[in-house]
Order: C-alpha cells, then structure tokens, then sequence
C-alpha cells in the first residue's frame, strides 16, 4: 500500500466518524423530542394555532311582580391607555374624550392620567355602558390617534335610580352582590360562563371544520320579587318628603299583603343611588327594615292587648281604672298627656294610647306568660323574610324581668325590635290572628323560563280569631275623630292602627335621650276585610312630633294608593262606635 | 447488452426440433383485447372531480368563514345597539319619569281610592277630586 492509500483512507475513516457523530446529535435531538418532551410539544404546538374565548354570562335580572326590571345587566367596557403612546398627543386624546363623555370625564386629570411618566397603564373611566364607550374609542381611532385601549366587563344597571335601592342592594366591582337581594340571591343571578376554544390560522381566522370544543354560556337566573314597582316608586317619594319635612334621621315605609305576607313595598330614606353609585355611604346603604333595631313604643300595646284578649283577659269595654302616674323600681311613669284618676274602657287605653293603662291590663297576665306571647309573635326571632343581615332584636328572656322591665314592655320600651319584626307580629292581627312569615321573592326563572316557586311556610295560629277581632275594634278606634291618629283615616274604609312614640336610645350610653323620639304609624285596612298593612317609621324628627300627626298622613297617603292600585273596594259597612270612658 | 441477452435466454436450435417433435409449437403472446384510454380517463376525471371539489368546498367554506365571522361582529353591534336602546326605554318608563311627565301637564297622584261599580252604577268610597300641588312634594318641586 502507498503512502498515498493510507493518507486517502485515514481522511475516509475520519469523515465516516464525523458524519456518524453528526448523525448521533440529529438521532438523540430526535429521541429528546419524540421521546422525552413529546407531549410538552405537542401541547405547544395545539396552544400556538388555537384560540379561546370566553362567553361571559349575564347576570340575572331582578323582577317586580309584574315583571318589571328593577335591576338588569348590560355589556360594559373600561377604557386605559399607555402612557409612553399617549403622552405627546394626551390633549387631542382628552379632548376626544371629553366630548364624547361628557362629565364622566375630567379633561385635566385625563391629561395628566395620559402623561403619567414611567407608567405603560393606566385606568381612565370605569364602568362605562358598552355603546357609549365604543363611540369614544371609535372617535379616538379616526382621528388617527393611538394608546386608549378597554377592558371588557359587565355593568349593573338600576332602570328606576334610587327605586328600592334598600331592598335590591348592589354589585361590587368584581360583580359580585354585596347587599339586599343582590347578595342574597347571588348564586342564583350569576350564571355560568362559557368558553369556545377552536383552531386559528396564523392571521386569526378560525379554520373551518377544524377541531373545536364549546362549553355552553348557562345565563344567570331571574328573581322575582314581590314588590309592586309603582307603589314602591311612590312610598319612596312620600317618605322622602316626610323625612325631609319632619327632619328625621331615617324613615321606613312597608307595606305587606297581610293574606299572602307578601311585601309589596318597602322604602328607606335617606337612601342611595345604585345607578350611579352616589350616596353610597354605611348609613344609606343600611337596609334598616331588617337591620335596624329600635324600640316600638306604643305600637306594640296591640300586641299586648292581643295576649291578653286571648287570654279571655280583655274586651274592647272592659273597664280599667287608670292611675294619674306610677312610679316602679324608681322610675316614674306617666301618659302623653297630664290626668288624675280616670276610667277608660280597653279600647279607650288604645285609642288615646295610655301607657298607665296599659300597665294596668297587663298586670293581669304573669312575667313568663307575657313573654311567652311575645315570643309567639315572633320577637327575639329572625323573620325569615331571607334577606341578608337580619338582626333578631333584643328581647331578654322572662325569667330576667324586672317590675319595671315588665311595665314598660307593655307598652313597647325596654324591647327592641326590626321594622319587620313589627310587621309580621301585627300582621297576624290583621290575619284573623294567624300568623305567616314575610315574602318579598316569589320565585326564581332560570334561562329557559321555568320558574322555581319560593316555599312558603305555612301561617300558624298566634291568638285566635276573636282576640284579633277585639284587638282590631280597638284600633279602630284610633284613627275615629277622637282618637290619637285622625289624620290615618281614609273616606270611605274602616281602617284599624296604632301609633307609637318611643323615646330613642343613645347606643352609645345605652340610655334614653329626652327630647329625642322614634315615631311610627301601624295600620291596616279595610279593618272589615284586612288586606294591606302598613307601617311608617321615622326616627329623630323634630322634637313635638307625634305618630299620628307626623307618620299618619303619610300612612293614609301610602294606604291609600295601595287599595286603589290593587282595586280594593271598601265593603261599606261602618265603624262599630266603641265607648272610650266608662 | 441486450443482444447477448436475448442470445443468452433464446431457444438454442436444437431444443425447438426437440419441441417440435413431441408436437408442441410456439404460441404468440395473447394481445389483451381491453384498451387502455378509458380507463385513464376515468381514474382522471374522478380524481379531477374530487380535487375540484375539495377546493370548492374548501373556498366555500373559508368564504361562510369569514362571513361568519363578519355576521358575528354585526351581531354584537346589534346587541349593543339593542341595549341602548332598551336602557332608554326602561328609563323612559320609569315611575319617576312617567311621573315627572304627568306634573309637567298638570296631574297630580290619586291618593284617593273610589271605585264605580258597573253592575249597578255605585260609587264605592268617597270619590274627590284631586287639589293641584297635592300629596308628594318632591315630584312637584
């Protein structure tokens, strides 16, 4: 072999061996991919040609009982923008803005929001309803100016502004209920959103008959309540104008069908607006109704009437002889008004509402039977009307009682109570003495329109129907020329009520603060025939206002629309006349 | 190459006297009667209809594709639009707004239930006549 052989096949063997260790890195690349990562490409090479899209589901829509929308949802948007392309062209850009906008945007603060140094985001408007931005933002991009982006989202809206904004809550910002109905009912008005995930083309359009998979929106579902939109429209103006002209702190103003115990309108003022989120504060936002605690004053004497009539104690005229004051445990008591010795009939002690009389009847019942009827009224208990923060009251137990705690519970100081407390309790008056638990959802309809009925318990018995009877004369006789309320009276019905004026409790000392009064107004009608219930409550009015002068107009007023919107026709018949002195 | 190979493979002489005196004798090949034409242009035409076809549908589908996607954007135009417009009308609808219009003409609420009874003509309740500036304030103000 010549030297030239050996040279040319030292050079073949070492190509060989250099094309066998090129072909070695090509076959473990290979092995690393096939074999080891292959799942991991495999998903990257799916997640590069598809896309996905959520489809966000609307929030359920909240009813009155004819199917008005109280609260509804809408497609919104957010607008931002990046500072570091706005910053040269941020007047155009405000300005832009600012006349599509209009003051939903602040020209100067936009400026400078758009110049902010160091910053590529920046929120510019929240919450804006989707057509109104999206012809800022089509503005903005004829004009050939770039950096104003949005953010989808979805809007809550409150077609009637401040209309029983109490009673239906609101959103927060990440759409979640955080009050009232909205919060209550929260999983059943959010839906379930869907998502469609399919393969793309590199410039974005969908591959037709490509693999895709849909996961189908579920909308959220709608609550319907009980409430009746115009009334509710109207006790909230009526109230207002009351608490304005009273200069109270709060009112309230329920209405309920004692039949059913639907509540057909409750109204709060001072209230907010959860349309345009103003007056957005802890003591607006409060739904009193339920969390407010208080005490009754001199509504609650029917209740204790009611106990005793039960009891076979107490007629409309059985005679009660009453004191010119008394003093209990220290602590003098005495009625409204200044009198000796005087001899009024049941009837007369609730129609000129004398808490010496009061005490006087209910002296004839123990501590714990007194009690045990107040807890069968339903006192110290949540009512069940399932809304969100109900306080149960405060009603110490009978055991507990003192001689002064058991005069003064009788006419309604030293027990505190919620509005809707008071209005189950007197509603069972007015029910021939059966008791039902408030209502203010009648059901819920989902996406395909079938409706879920809420359950309702069954009315029990509290005082049978003879007491409610007695206790109902009686409190007719308060709203006749000579009683406490005259101005409750509707021309042409028979109406049953009673007024309360309660001295206030500092919560802070715990003590009563003279001169500083809870007045209210309870009543129903057609006394005859009850069907409507009604209660006004105003807290801290000016200091000489009384139940009947200040919550009884605004009863009769507010009583009144509700039988003529639901055609309740008076029977006619009269007043029985009951002798108030004897 | 060929030459040699034909030699190579080619019945020597002496083999065909062989064959032919134990009687057998060369047979030409069979000509095969079918002809081949038609059945190209079968394969051809099947195979050029599916071809034309799969662009068609192809092109087809892309087309409704993109329309698809052009329907959709109109879709959610319309929703918007839609949305708008029933805000409006809720708004427009709105006791507090039906209320404002009716001041405006001069009516006031009817606080005052009084029913006619068609069977035989009777007033139920006490019907009066509403007073201008009335029951609630704050629609009036």
């Amino acid at each position: 072999m010549t030297q030239r052989q050996l040279l040319t096949r030292r050079r073949l063997r070492w190509c060989l061996v250099m094309v066998l260790v090129v072909f070695g890195l090509f076959g473990a690349r290979l092995f690393q991919i096939q074999g080891i990562d292959a799942s991991a490409y495999a998903a990257a090479a799916v997640n590069a040609g598809t896309k996905t899209s959520t489809d966000p589901a609307p929030r359920g829509t909240i009813l009155d009982r004819n199917g008005e929308a109280l609260a509804t949802s809408v497609d919104g948007l957010t607008l931002t923008a990046d500072p570091s392309m706005t910053a040269d062209t941020a007047p155009q850009i405000a300005r832009i803005l600012h006349e599509k906008l209009g003051n939903r945007i602040d020209y100067f603060e936009t400026i400078d929001k758009l110049r902010r140094p160091k910053s590529r985001f920046v929120y510019l408007v929240r919450d804006l309803p989707k057509w109104t931005a999206d012809q800022a933002l089509d503005a903005v991009a004829k004009a050939g100016l770039t950096g104003v982006f949005s953010e989808k989202e979805t809007l809550r809206s409150y077609p009637g502004g401040k209309l029983a904004a109490n009673l239906l809550g609101y959103v927060n910002g990440a759409g979640k209920g955080v009050a009232g109905l909205e919060q209550q009912y929260d999983k059943t008005l959010t839906g379930t959103d869907g998502s469609s995930t399919y393969e793309v083309s590199p410039t974005g359009q969908r591959i037709p008959m490509a693999d895709s998979t849909v996961k189908e929106m579920v909308p959220g579902s709608n609550v319907k309540t009980t409430i009746d939109r115009d009334l509710q429209w109207y006790g909230d103006q009526r109230l207002a104008d009351a608490v304005r002209e009273s200069s109270s702190d709060w009112g309230l103003a329920i209405t309920m069908d004692v039949k059913t115990c639907q509540v057909v309108q409750m109204s709060q003022a001072p209230t907010f607006n959860a349309d345009d989120r103003t007056g957005m504060t802890d003591d607006k936002t409060v739904s009193r109704a339920v969390q407010n605690v208080y005490e009754p004053g001199s509504v609650l004497k029917t209740v204790t009437m009611a106990s005793l009539a039960d009891q076979g104690k107490v007629s409309s005229s059985t005679p009660i002889v009453v004191p010119s004051g008394m003093t209990i445990d220290k602590f003098h008591i005495g009625d409204y008004w200044q009198h000796g010795t005087i001899h009024l009939t049941a009837a007369g002690v609730i129609a000129l509402s004398s808490n010496l009389g009061t005490i006087v009847a209910a002296k004839q019942m123990s501590d714990q039977v007194q009690y045990d009827y107040l807890r069968k009224f339903g006192f110290g208990q949540k009512t069940g009307i399932n809304l969100p923060g109900e306080s149960k009251g405060i009603l110490t137990n009978g055991d507990e009682w003192t001689d002064s705690n058991k005069a003064t519970i009788s006419f309604g100081q030293g027990i505190s109570v919620t509005a809707m407390q008071m209005m189950r309790a007197v509603g069972a008056i007015a029910n021939a003495g059966k008791m039902c638990e408030p209502t203010i959802v009648s059901g819920t309809v989902d996406g395909k329109g079938n409706e879920t009925k809420t359950s309702v318990a069954a009315s029990h018995r509290v005082v049978s129907k003879d007491a409610a009877a007695t206790v109902t004369r009686m409190m007719e006789a308060v709203t006749a020329p000579d009683g406490t309320a005259p101005a409750a009276a509707i021309k042409g019905y028979r109406v049953a009520g009673k007024t309360g004026t309660a001295w206030r409790v500092d919560p802070t000392t715990g003590r009563y603060i003279r001169g500083q009064n809870t007045v209210s107004f309870m009543g129903f009608a057609p006394a005859d025939n009850p069907r409507f219930l009604t209660y006004i409550v105003l807290d801290k009015p000016y200091s000489n206002a009384g139940g009947g002068s200040t919550a009884g107009p605004v009863f009769h007023d507010l009583m009144s629309m509700a039988l003529e919107r639901f055609g309740v026709a008076p029977s006619g018949s009269e007043s029985p006349k009951v002798p108030q002195e004897w | 190459m060929s030459t040699s190979f034909a030699r190579a493979f080619a019945p020597s002489p002496s083999r065909i006297d062989d064959a032919k005196a134990a009687g057998l004798r060369l047979v030409r090949p069979v000509r095969s009667r079918a002809r081949k034409a038609p059945f190209v242009v079968v394969v051809m035409t099947i195979l050029s209809i599916g071809l034309v076809g799969l662009i068609l549908m192809s092109t087809v589908l892309q087309a409704q594709s993109f329309e698809a996607a052009r329907l959709d954007q109109r879709a959610a135009q319309l929703r918007t639009q839609q949305q708008a417009l029933g805000r409006e009308v809720e708004r427009m609808q709105s006791p507090a707004n039906v209320a404002a219009k009716a001041v405006q003409l001069g009516m006031v609420p009817n606080a005052n239930p009084a029913f006619l009874r068609l069977s035989d003509n009777k007033v139920l309740g006490k019907a009066e006549p509403a007073v201008a500036g009335s029951n609630i304030g704050s629609v009036t103000r």
